[in-house]
């Protein structure tokens, strides 16, 4: 999953297929890059900011240093959070945290699209694509976030678009 | 030491110890003696105060009613306790709501049905201390026979529906005594929805409820719950009546299962065995073959599934009609969909009262209807659900979330929550239904729905004897068993259509709840069969 991910990615960048390969780490799979230079690099995030380096999109990483730290910060929680749901209940929860914090925000960080956005979109999409339409509505800044990133050029790829009712059908249930 | 240090060391203690002893004696004695005093005195002034009890025959517990006596007296029922009344002494049937001593004061409240009155009993000329004790002592739920003045009151009373006024109570007898512990308590039972949760007060679950259901049914959501549903079966007769419709009876216990053999009670008949209807499907199209046009009937209606949902039971009360026809059976589905909107204006009109008390117990919106009402075809409505993001097949049967999906599609498109979805595709109707002219996937049939969940199946009928039994034989039905049906349409018979709703569904969905057994009296449902 995390090498589909890897490759979705490099297109969005523009880049050329790397070589990949994964390591069983417990019960997931770490991926791996075989860069032409250097060691090896493990990790999806890892992975992820050294492409973006590569395409030299550092914008991508935040431009301020708060920037910066809030994408780190959003990558972390990809890898320990979105990657270890398990039950409907820490999905629920997920999204409601998420929900929160999406209510003044366009992007996960300042006011332009980050690496943030595009990791934790292809984190969730599978967690999207299973909610009913109620649920849809019920985590709505979530919605609303997810379907602009989805739209966003270049950033969705492989992964099927997911359709959201954009007037609101359940308002009046409390 | 000696034997006689010994002894006198005895002695000293035996004293010691008989001395304790006495006192504790004594103090016992005056204890006792005390005790006794204010037993003497507390009886004594029982005794002043039986003596002095001035009001014996205005209160007590008479005799049984056994019907021996028929009074001239003229028993107000508590709603008629208005203003218009001030002043006037007036008798009063109601059941202890609740009593609240005070003093030398008593203030109960009176029910009956869903309406209430603050009454009053206070030390004076009319009533004693002993008539006061008497009325506190009386148990929730007792009935009580009263005789007061109506009295208008300075301050409105919020707790009360009778807010001008209170009764101060002259006599007061009880006709019948509750037990003092009641399995549930009334106000826990009508407390609103989530109220309780957020002040820690107790809430009454469904299963308390209907397991004390004589009880449950007293409170003033019940009581307004049974009245409105007591008016759509008047409002359903009345339309149809109006409408040249003939009300017939049919029989429960048939020979064969009318929509396939899976989901139907069998009982043991003689040397053979029968089942109860699942409708009266098979009668009141063999009625439509005696000439008798348009038919409708109200009666049980027994389903066997094991289905333990908020909308299931296994034997509620359907409201079927059928019909014969001219040309097109939306003829039919006009006819039918007028009905229910006639009653649903019919209990705008007529029970607001019912319907904001059940609101004020459980909030809902009020039900929007369109005229004339709203038509969608089954192919629409599968369009609808895909630009929603449901994937389903052309020809699959609407799933109970796709179903309220749409109902909310359908509101926010059009804002109606009752329309009629017709076409539906043939597979998943019973045998009897017609087949579409223009394309045999699709049928001649409709559901209905009110806020998104179904309330009537109906759809036009095959009325020749050969293509109904191609189509039983498609569904592998065994053709000896419905032989007397299919026999009717073989001496000509008219085109005709029908429907069949259920009536606690209906009173659930226009009120907004969210179970059917709260629109069952006694409901019936996989796992219960008392009370």
């Amino acid at each position: 999953m995390a090498v589909e991910e890897l490759s979705a990615l490099e297109k969005c960048l523009g880049l050329k297929a790397g070589k990949y390969s994964s390591r069983a780490q417990g019960e997931s799979q770490i991926p791996v890059l075989q860069t032409n230079k250097g060691p090896s690099l493990v990790g999806l995030a890892t992975i992820a900011s050294h492409l973006v380096a590569e395409a030299k999109k550092e914008e991508l990483l935040g431009v301020s240093a708060e920037e910066k730290a809030i994408v780190q910060q959003w990558l972390e929680y990809r890898i320990t959070r979105i990657d270890r749901l398990s039950s409907k209940e820490d999905v629920r929860n997920l999204l409601k945290d998420l929900n929160m914090y999406l209510e003044d925000k366009v992007y996960m960080a300042g006011n332009k699209i980050t690496l943030a956005d595009i990791i934790i979109y292809y984190g969730l999409h599978p967690v999207i694509a299973d909610l009913s339409v109620q649920e849809k509505e019920t985590c709505i800044n979530v919605s609303r976030w997810f379907s602009h990133i989805q739209h966003f050029p270049g950033v969705r790829q492989h992964f099927p678009s997911l359709v959201f009712i954009k007037n609101r059908i359940y308002t009046n249930i409390h | 030491m000696t034997k006689e240090d010994n002894k006198g060391a005895a002695e000293d203690q035996d004293q010691a110890q008989s001395k304790k002893a006495m006192k504790k004696q004594q103090k016992e004695a005056e204890k006792a003696a005390k005790k006794a005093e204010k037993q003497a005195k507390v009886a004594s002034e029982q005794q002043a105060d039986e003596g002095e009890d001035f009001a014996t025959d205005r209160y007590g517990v008479p005799p049984m009613i056994q019907s021996q006596d028929k009074p001239e007296r003229a028993l107000v029922r508590v709603k008629d306790l208005t203003l218009q009344k001030a002043d006037e002494v007036v008798w009063v049937r109601a059941r202890v709501h609740t009593s609240r001593a005070k003093g030398k004061q008593c203030f109960l409240v009176l029910r009956q049905q869903q309406f209430n009155v603050q009454a009053l009993v206070a030390v004076g000329e009319r009533a004693s201390k002993q008539m006061v004790k008497f009325a506190a002592n009386i148990t929730k739920e007792s009935i009580v026979d009263v005789e007061g003045v109506v009295r208008k009151v300075e301050q409105k009373i919020e707790s009360c529906t009778q807010q001008d006024v209170e009764l101060h109570i002259e006599r007061i007898y009880v006709i019948s005594a509750a037990e003092p512990r009641l399995p549930l308590q009334l106000e826990d039972a009508i407390r609103p929805e989530g109220e309780g949760e957020e002040e820690g007060r107790a809430t009454v679950n469904q299963d308390t409820r209907l397991d004390n259901r004589v009880i449950d049914l007293r409170t003033a959501t019940s009581q307004a719950v049974f009245g409105l549903q007591s008016g759509v079966c008047q409002l359903f007769r009345e339309t149809l009546s109006k409408k040249g419709f003939v009300e017939i009876q049919t029989p429960k216990i048939i020979s064969a299962a009318s929509e396939g053999g899976a989901n139907v009670f069998t009982v043991s008949y003689f040397k053979t065995s029968a089942y109860l209807a699942q409708s009266p499907q098979l009668y009141k199209q063999m009625c439509i073959c005696a000439d008798f046009e348009k038919v409708f009937c109200i009666g049980p209606v027994f389903r066997a599934e094991d289905s333990n949902t908020h909308r299931h039971l296994t034997e509620f009360v359907g409201l079927d009609i059928e019909m014969s026809f001219n040309y097109h059976y939306h003829e039919v589905v006009d006819v039918i969909a007028d009905t229910m909107v006639q009653i649903f204006k019919g209990l705008q009109e007529r029970f607001q009262t019912e319907i904001q008390t059940v609101c004020r117990q459980f909030p809902s919106e009020p039900f929007k209807f369109l005229e004339p009402t709203l038509r969608l075809e089954y192919r629409e409505g599968l369009a609808m659900l895909r630009e929603a993001g449901v994937e389903m097949g052309d020809e699959e049967d609407l799933s109970t979330p796709n179903e309220k999906l749409l109902g909310r599609l359908v509101k926010e498109k059009y804002d109606t929550d009752f329309y009629i979805l017709d076409k539906y595709p043939l597979a998943v109707r019973p045998f009897y239904t017609m087949p579409d002219h223009q394309d045999p996937k699709y049928s001649n049939s409709y559901d209905m729905f009110m806020r998104g969940e179904e309330i009537l199946s109906g759809a036009q009928r095959v009325h020749d004897a050969q293509l109904l039994t191609e189509r039983a034989q498609h569904h592998a039905i065994d053709l000896e068993k419905i032989k007397a049906y299919i026999d009717s349409f073989r001496y000509g018979a008219p085109p005709h259509a029908g429907g069949g709703i259920g009536l606690e569904r209906v009173t659930m969905l226009y009120l907004g709840l969210h179970n059917v057994r709260q629109t069952s009296m006694f409901p019936r449902d996989p796992k219960r069969l008392t009370p």
